[in-house]
């Protein structure tokens, strides 16, 4: 919805220039941005607004999804406030970000310190806040998304980081929004969560991301794999590695969550993101090789069967195919991904892993007795 | 309108015909005899455009005064629509689904079938069904597409599609032939197997595809040759009047209580689609030449499945339980070609292109629609027929699995 605003022109920050984005290759934003920028230009002192200054939470917001997200809407001018315990610092320069650019949305972030666990006091710091929009990028259960609808009875949305993972398996793929849901998956919290966005009043859309990857993942996806290749190991892939998975970049899958802000589209509207196409195993470990320039690697392949590793994973991924269309985002949104898995994996390894930076250190535990055994059948 | 239009069908129709029925020359041809339904051709001289209708005040008996006046009649809407279609294999069918949709919808359809009439290959399916594409008012004809001028000439088609060659050879006379007697849009069907295979499944349109692929030069010709043109790229169909089979292979296991050997691991990804799912991208191609030029689709479902999926829906269809038996090709040492009906690796197209630039939907529900193809497995007697397994007991002996007798 447009409003009529009278603005000064301070009080939008736009970068002027494209290095400031680069880190997104944010071909995309500086399109919108342009689009508001000539609208402002063009009406001379009666502005009007194609997108609306917000006051938007997000839950979370320091760790992933959210470092990429707040800075795509502090960049578009709005007020954003990051709700967090405070565990992690509330701000950190990103991998390839000015000092600039850091200062100035360092400054302008917002956070307000809770634990999103403590209903009483959600409801009551937001209900005094007041937010047009929230974003939940960490929410797991129902009972956590109740307080904050309680708080907030006039949200113009609420936009949800559901999963995937909620679909009930298949024969037949891609996973489409139409399909089947498991309401036993690991992942039905999220589902919960989005039956009770349905049943309240509220203006709710859904993002179901799959696997997601890019600089700064604390799931070890892509990591999993440089940390072997650095090693010169061999990559242990279960059973035939055909099996098809999926990655989405998370600077992709913030710029979705920029593409449902204030869409008419977009409400009461769930919506499959990630990569424009999928991959298989043995191909993920190919295009993580090419991405941190890698020679190619050797795979071996084990019957995950013949093996109890514990509680320890062996793989990073569900042995499984498992991958969802993200044509409904195309067609309905205009959602293009950026990158492509090559050049996405390149991005990360640029920014994170090939700067000597990871989340979790390696662990050659269940590789060494995969091969260990396999040097012993052979 | 609808009323209106079949009035004038009735009342009107002697007077249209007379006229636009010197157009229509006998099909000369040496061993068949021409099927001419000149009453049935009614279908493609009545279309009114809505502009007219809309001007006139109208009731049906207007209609029947104005009509051999003022018809309007829109000849940019319905397609005269010419089909060169192989007399045999897997792509057979979708000529036949193609006609009849066509007709159906008011076009007018010359289907012109490799070979000769009166070959055994034409007591097969969907040819021994062809009465249904001349009963709605379709034409059929039979010769050497090398050839197909001197039999269908004399007439101009809106649109030429060729069902039937895999190699330039084969379809440049057609191309050459449409391109000069006039036909404004040319489609082919090619084949999804010409795709590179991938690490980043599935294929899209504009992925790379094997130079060496007979289909791909018959593309690049028909680019180069044509304004309007539209390539489809199809995987594996069922549907009732198929020439190949599909689905039976699975269904005559099952039916059996036979094991069914699947090579490798069985999550190998295909594509089955409905041959109406085909059919009904070929005539929004028709329908909407603009949208559908300088494009290649992948004429395909929107959902690809297992080849264990395969299997287990199959079994759901017939009602029955299945045992899926893996097995490795080499090591059992017999051919996955001839034991097998489908690639044994990934072959998994989407439908991307229809869906974005025809407004396309899948309709294919393979749950059903197998629902419906072992009905007819059963009501022909197949599940009767005595067949040989001999492939599949080289398999099952290698791998020490018992078959019940």
């Amino acid at each position: 919805m447009a409003r009529v605003v009278a603005l000064q022109q301070n009080q939008l920050s736009f970068s002027p220039l494209a290095s400031s984005l680069s880190d997104f290759s944010g071909t995309r934003l500086q399109t919108q941005l342009q689009f508001k920028r000539k609208l402002w230009q063009a009406k001379g002192s009666f502005y009007v607004s194609a997108s609306s200054t917000k006051k938007i939470l997000i839950m979370g917001g320091t760790r992933f999804i959210g470092v990429f997200l707040s800075r795509l809407l502090v960049k578009e001018g709005h007020q954003v406030t990051l709700f967090t315990r405070g565990k992690a610092p509330v701000t950190q320069q990103l991998p390839g970000e000015s000092d600039s650019d850091y200062a100035d949305f360092s400054s302008k972030i917002l956070h307000l310190k809770g634990d999103r666990m403590d209903y009483d006091f959600v409801k009551s710091s937001l209900s005094a806040k007041g937010f047009d929009v929230v974003y939940d990028i960490n929410g797991r259960e129902a009972n956590e998304v109740e307080p904050i609808l309680d708080a907030l009875p006039n949200l113009e949305q609420f936009i949800y980081c559901s999963s995937a993972g909620v679909y009930l398996k298949s024969d037949l793929l891609p996973h489409a929004e139409t399909d089947a849901v498991d309401p036993k998956s690991r992942h039905k919290g999220k589902l919960e969560t989005e039956s009770l966005l349905q049943s309240k009043g509220v203006n709710w859309t859904s993002i179901r991301p799959v696997y997601i990857y890019g600089p700064l993942n604390y799931n070890p996806v892509e990591e999993w794999f440089f940390h072997r290749l650095k090693a010169g190991r061999p990559i242990p892939i279960p059973s035939s590695g055909i099996q098809i998975t999926q990655l989405g970049h998370v600077k992709d899958l913030a710029r979705a969550f920029i593409k449902v802000l204030g869409n008419d589209k977009a409400s009461k509207q769930v919506f499959n993101i990630s990569g424009d196409k999928y991959v298989t195993f043995d191909g993920l470990a190919r295009a993580c090789a090419k991405a941190g320039g890698f020679p190619e690697p050797e795979l071996i392949h084990y019957n995950p069967k013949d093996f109890d590793f514990g509680k320890k994973k062996s793989f990073p991924f569900r042995d499984q195919h498992f991958f969802a269309s993200v044509e409904k985002a195309k067609s309905v949104l205009g959602f293009e991904p950026e990158f492509d898995l090559v050049e996405g994996l390149t991005d990360s390894y640029n920014l994170d892993f090939g700067r000597g930076t990871y989340r979790k250190e390696a662990d050659f535990s269940t590789d060494d007795i995969i091969l260990g055994k396999r040097l012993v059948s052979v | 309108m609808a009323m209106a239009m079949a009035t004038l069908a009735s009342s009107s129709s002697t007077v249209l015909f007379s006229a636009s029925s010197s157009n229509l020359l006998p099909f000369s041809h040496p061993s068949s005899s021409s099927r001419l339904p000149f009453s049935s051709s009614l279908h493609y001289s009545l279309s009114i455009s809505p502009s007219f209708l809309a001007h006139t005040s109208a009731t049906s008996r207007d209609f029947a005064s104005h009509a051999a006046f003022s018809i309007a009649a829109s000849a940019a809407q319905k397609k005269k629509v010419l089909i060169v279609n192989t007399n045999s294999g897997g792509h057979a069918v979708i000529g036949f689904y193609f006609a009849k949709e066509l007709l159906a919808a008011g076009h007018a359809v010359t289907i012109f079938t490799v070979g000769e009439e009166a070959s055994d290959k034409m007591k097969k399916p969907p040819f021994n069904r062809f009465s249904e594409i001349v009963s709605a008012g379709g034409r059929t004809a039979w010769g050497d597409p090398a050839e197909v001028g001197s039999v269908v000439g004399g007439e101009v088609f809106d649109a030429v599609l060729d069902n039937n060659g895999k190699d330039l050879d084969t379809v440049r006379p057609v191309i050459d032939w449409a391109k000069s007697s006039g036909a404004k849009q040319f489609l082919f069907i090619s084949s999804a197997g010409i795709y590179k295979p991938t690490d980043e499944p599935p294929h899209v349109e504009g992925d790379a595809v094997n130079a060496n692929a007979g289909h791909v030069e018959v593309e690049k010709y028909i680019e180069e040759t044509f304004e309007s043109w539209a390539v489809f790229r199809p995987q594996y169909m069922i549907g009732s009047g198929n020439n190949k089979d599909c689905e039976e292979w699975f269904f005559d296991r099952i039916v059996r209580d036979r094991p069914v050997p699947i090579p490798g691991s069985g999550l190998q990804l295909s594509n089955i689609a409905h041959v109406r799912d085909l059919s009904s991208m070929l005539t929004l191609a028709v329908e909407k030449p603009e949208a559908a030029t300088h494009s290649i689709f992948n004429c395909v479902s929107d959902r690809a499945v297992t080849l264990n999926g395969i299997a287990k829906l199959c079994a759901q269809a017939a009602g029955r339980p299945v045992n899926i038996v893996h097995y490795d090709p080499k090591a059992v040492g017999v051919d996955a070609k001839k034991a097998f009906p489908f690639r044994t690796y990934h072959f998994y197209a989407e439908p991307r292109a229809a869906k974005t630039k025809l407004g396309w939907q899948s309709t294919t529900n393979l749950s059903e629609d197998l629902k419906e193809r072992f009905e007819e497995y059963v009501k022909i007697g197949r599940d009767k027929k005595p067949i040989k397994f001999e492939l599949d007991d080289k398999i099952l002996e290698a791998l020490k699995v018992p078959v019940p007798v």
